[in-house]
């Protein structure tokens, strides 16, 4: 059964060593076996839903007759909605989820939230980014910091602009990259020059400014890590039906990057767009289609590898939305919503109730279940790592894996 | 380095014996109120001292010749639906304006009032924006909120154009209170709500703001302790009076201008709050006040910002008078991560640490290297060999004059001696360049 994935391994490992044998110093290539080594550590795969998804149309409670009272123009039809079960379905444009769904590979974690819901993007993202900490670095930042600092390349967040809070470290930071073939330095022509160049950025400075500090210790991370990146270049897998958009771009990269055997335990990557305030319908449908095509080719990719035991997805917005839609066929924002998980040691398809659809808390739905105990179980179940520091306390954890 | 003192940091910077007017202190100056002088504007700047310098800023240059080409090529790129090429005109504009003071408000303006052109998909309306906000830079806020408000682009980017009484819709309002006027905590879900029902009834009709009373609310609305029957304007006159208003916008023109990691307190923000407040929320006089302090002068505020993509590629294009490939350059500025006019999302660029991640360190040095690979790049209508040959400081030192006019902070004694070992020629200046702005020093402003 193994015997694909250990080639693939072995095959690749190897190529990377040849490659870099020829001119490269002893000490790059240290790093390079290190990072390819064979390795059975468990993979957590975020994909962020920005914007504040509509729980309600994704997943959709189709036996309540509340929703059709609700939703008057956004409502899914009984009959189009993709069932789960007698209560619940999936929007028709998650065709990906419903099939995962009946291989038995993802969980839904209905109502989780958070109390006092903050009705901001910024405010509320930052809450789930932070794990509610004061401290101002990442969940996912703390950790890398706390239980990964060993790893050569812990972390990596794949797109372009801005790095998820979720990251942010206090010290070593993790290395956003938009695409591989591009990740370089592409300055001077003459190698050598070159070279000096690399060490002059790397080489410790001794300053005051904490801004340059920074910088500096970026540009450090960011030379390492494209040194030990450019072997493995963009290659799409055409095998895999991977939509043609950033997000099944991002995850086909790292699907990739899981097959080459980086030692990287936590990848992170975005969906932008699910703020729905107008004309809801087609966006979201778009939205949900290719994240549920996405995430399915990527979950068949890691599958036909032989990694379907050892990497978890995760998807989550910063909150869902109001249960009444407004008079721009949109919906404004809202709290609690369902979070997403794909994978092979998951434990049930459905965990939690759905929120009630009268009993509400100024017109929004009240959450169920701590996005914090999803967060630990992740840490605890999964990552096998301490959630204490990073989440503050042990919350009781809902039960996600076997 | 001693602590702000928030009593004396905004009194006028002096000039002294231990504070002197130096190039460095003219470099940053420019560096901050535009996209860095060339070497001609710091040595005027060195020469007529700060107080001078500053006025400039603020007397009306004659723009008209620019204006008008600028307003032709503006309606000759606009009309369709995507906003890139309105994005390269703006930038060409940051090149070429002889008020970069002015791009530089509007360019922060911009990032306030974050409209992004990926959901406006009218390039027109990004374009009236565009000029709306350059006409309101230094003006007055309140009747700039007022027409911001009902700004088409605006209306479309935050769903306002279609705003009816039975169920209001809440993001404008939201955004208003929490990104535009007040910051967040200063406001409740109540008021959220009731401030949505004032703005009922906007829409957009033949591109334009349309006032449709049968979709207004007309019945009482209570915001933040106020009852009457009001509409947009009066919510918009509503929340400007609240006390967090002034000092909401205090703090961002200081993070814009001064620095990027020091915390900013109510204590700090208080005086330029109260220079809002006393003049009639007008902006100019607050902008005056910072970038003539004590504060911004000092060793807190100089080197203490990271270049944004647009102030790095803007700035060095600018220092050597040079022209580009203007498309180029505003689709390598999508990996730098600010493409004007297409912000991430409506709170705008965050700046800062913010601008630096791995992808964006690498893409920045290798932003400026392309510029100076690429044939198609002229100094001054020149190459770059004959623009150095008229700059005798970079023949006989290159490293001191790049440390007096490019660097905003001091190169330390290893990477000088590292640079001197990669056996710098005079000949090849782009050699010279490239290797220096890939430095992390150079990203700082």
């Amino acid at each position: 059964m193994n015997n694909r994935r250990n080639f693939l391994k072995q095959s690749l490992a190897g190529s990377a060593v040849i490659s870099l044998s020829g001119a490269v110093p002893d000490f790059l290539l240290g790093t390079s076996r290190k990072i390819v080594k064979k390795n059975d550590d468990k993979i957590l795969v975020v994909v962020q839903m920005s914007g504040g998804n509509d729980g309600l149309n994704t997943v959709v409670p189709y036996g309540d007759d509340e929703y059709y009272r609700n939703r008057f123009t956004l409502a899914i039809g009984k009959s189009n909605v993709l069932k789960v079960n007698d209560h619940i379905g999936f929007h028709p444009g998650l065709t990906g989820f419903d099939r995962l769904m009946n291989e038995r590979k993802m969980s839904i974690v209905q109502g989780v939230g958070y109390p006092n819901p903050n009705r901001s993007h910024f405010e509320s993202m930052d809450l789930w980014h932070t794990a509610h900490q004061t401290s101002s670095d990442g969940w996912l930042g703390r950790s890398v910091e706390t239980s990964l600092a060993s790893e050569n390349l812990p972390a990596i967040h794949f797109g372009s602009g801005l790095q998820p809070l979720a990251l942010k470290t206090s010290n070593k930071p993790v290395p956003s990259i938009r695409s591989i073939d591009n990740f370089r330095l592409n300055v001077l022509r003459d190698e050598k020059v070159k070279k000096q160049l690399a060490a002059v950025i790397k080489a410790p400075r001794k300053t005051d400014n904490a801004l340059l500090g920074y910088v500096h210790e970026s540009a450090t991370v960011a030379l390492e890590t494209s040194l030990r990146l450019q072997d493995f270049g963009d290659k799409q897998n055409g095998e895999f039906k991977y939509p043609q958009s950033n997000l099944g771009k991002n995850l086909s990269t790292i699907a990739q990057l899981i097959e080459s055997g980086l030692s990287t335990r936590i990848y992170y990557t975005t969906l932008d767009g699910f703020d729905t305030h107008s004309n809801q319908g087609e966006s979201h449908r778009s939205l949900l289609s290719d994240l549920g095509n996405s995430v399915e080719a990527f979950m068949k990719q890691i599958e036909a590898q032989g990694n379907l035991d050892r990497v978890v997805l995760f998807s989550f917005s910063e909150f869902g939305r109001r249960v009444r839609e407004n008079a721009s066929r949109g919906t404004d924002h809202g709290t609690a919503a369902p979070v997403f998980l794909f994978g092979s040691k998951l434990k049930q398809p459905v965990v939690g109730e759905h929120p009630s659809l009268q009993d509400l808390e100024q017109g929004d739905l009240k959450f169920q279940i701590d996005y914090r105990s999803v967060y630990c179980d992740l840490l605890t179940n999964w990552m096998e790592i301490d959630p204490r520091p990073v989440v503050g306390k042990n919350f009781q954890t809902p039960g996600l894996f076997d | 380095m001693s602590d702000i003192n928030p009593q004396t940091a905004w009194q006028p910077f002096e000039p002294s014996k231990q504070q002197p007017w130096t190039t460095q202190r003219a470099a940053h100056l420019l560096r901050r109120c535009g996209f860095g002088g060339t070497i001609a504007e710091i040595s005027q700047a060195k020469n007529a001292g700060p107080t001078k310098s500053v006025a400039q800023l603020f007397q009306s240059t004659d723009d008209s010749k620019i204006e008008k080409e600028m307003l032709q090529a503006g309606r000759l790129v606009t009309g369709g639906v995507d906003s890139n090429a309105l994005a390269s005109w703006w930038l060409l504009r940051m090149i070429k304006t002889p008020s970069p003071f002015l791009e530089k408000m509007t360019l922060f303006w911009h990032g306030h009032f974050a409209t992004g052109g990926e959901k406006v998909k009218d390039s027109r309306a990004m374009f009236r924006q565009n000029q709306l906000l350059r006409k309101y830079a230094l003006a007055k806020f309140e009747p700039f909120v007022k027409n911001i408000s009902r700004d088409v682009a605006m209306l479309i980017y935050l769903d306002s154009e279609e705003n009816r009484k039975t169920r209001p819709n809440e993001n404008y309002a939201r955004e208003l209170m929490e990104l535009f006027c007040l910051g967040v905590g200063n406001y409740t879900e109540t008021d959220i709500k009731e401030v949505a029902r004032c703005f009922t009834g906007c829409e957009i009709r033949k591109n334009a703001f349309a006032f449709n009373e049968y979709q207004h609310d007309n019945k009482m609305k209570t915001v933040f302790g106020e009852t009457g029957n009001f509409d947009s304007t009066a919510a918009i006159e509503i929340v400007l009076k609240q006390k967090a208003a002034p000092l909401f916008i205090a703090k961002k023109l200081i993070r814009y201008f001064v620095f990027d990691d020091q915390p900013i307190s109510n204590q700090l923000a208080q005086p330029i709050a109260d220079s809002l407040r006393k003049n009639h929320f007008e902006i100019g006089p607050a902008v005056r006040q910072i970038l003539s302090s004590k504060l911004f002068y000092s060793e807190h505020s100089i080197g203490k910002k990271i270049k944004s993509p647009v102030e790095l590629a803007i700035g060095f294009l600018r220092f050597f008078e040079a022209s580009t490939n203007i498309n180029q350059l505003s689709q390598q500025l999508v990996s730098l991560g600010q493409l004007p006019l297409y912000p991430p999302n409506v709170k705008g660029w965050p700046g800062g640490r913010k601008w630096i991640n791995a992808s964006t360190i690498l893409a920045r040095a290798n932003l400026i290297a392309g510029i100076l690979k690429n044939p198609k790049t002229k100094y001054r209508d020149g190459n770059l060999e004959e623009w150095v040959q008229s700059h005798s400081q970079f023949q006989s030192d290159s490293l001191q004059w790049a440390e007096d006019y490019l660097f905003a902070v001091p190169l330390s004694a290893e990477t000088k001696s590292a640079f001197q070992q990669t056996n710098p020629s005079n000949r090849e200046p782009e050699r010279i360049l490239s290797w220096l702005s890939a430095l992390p020093e150079f990203q700082l402003c």
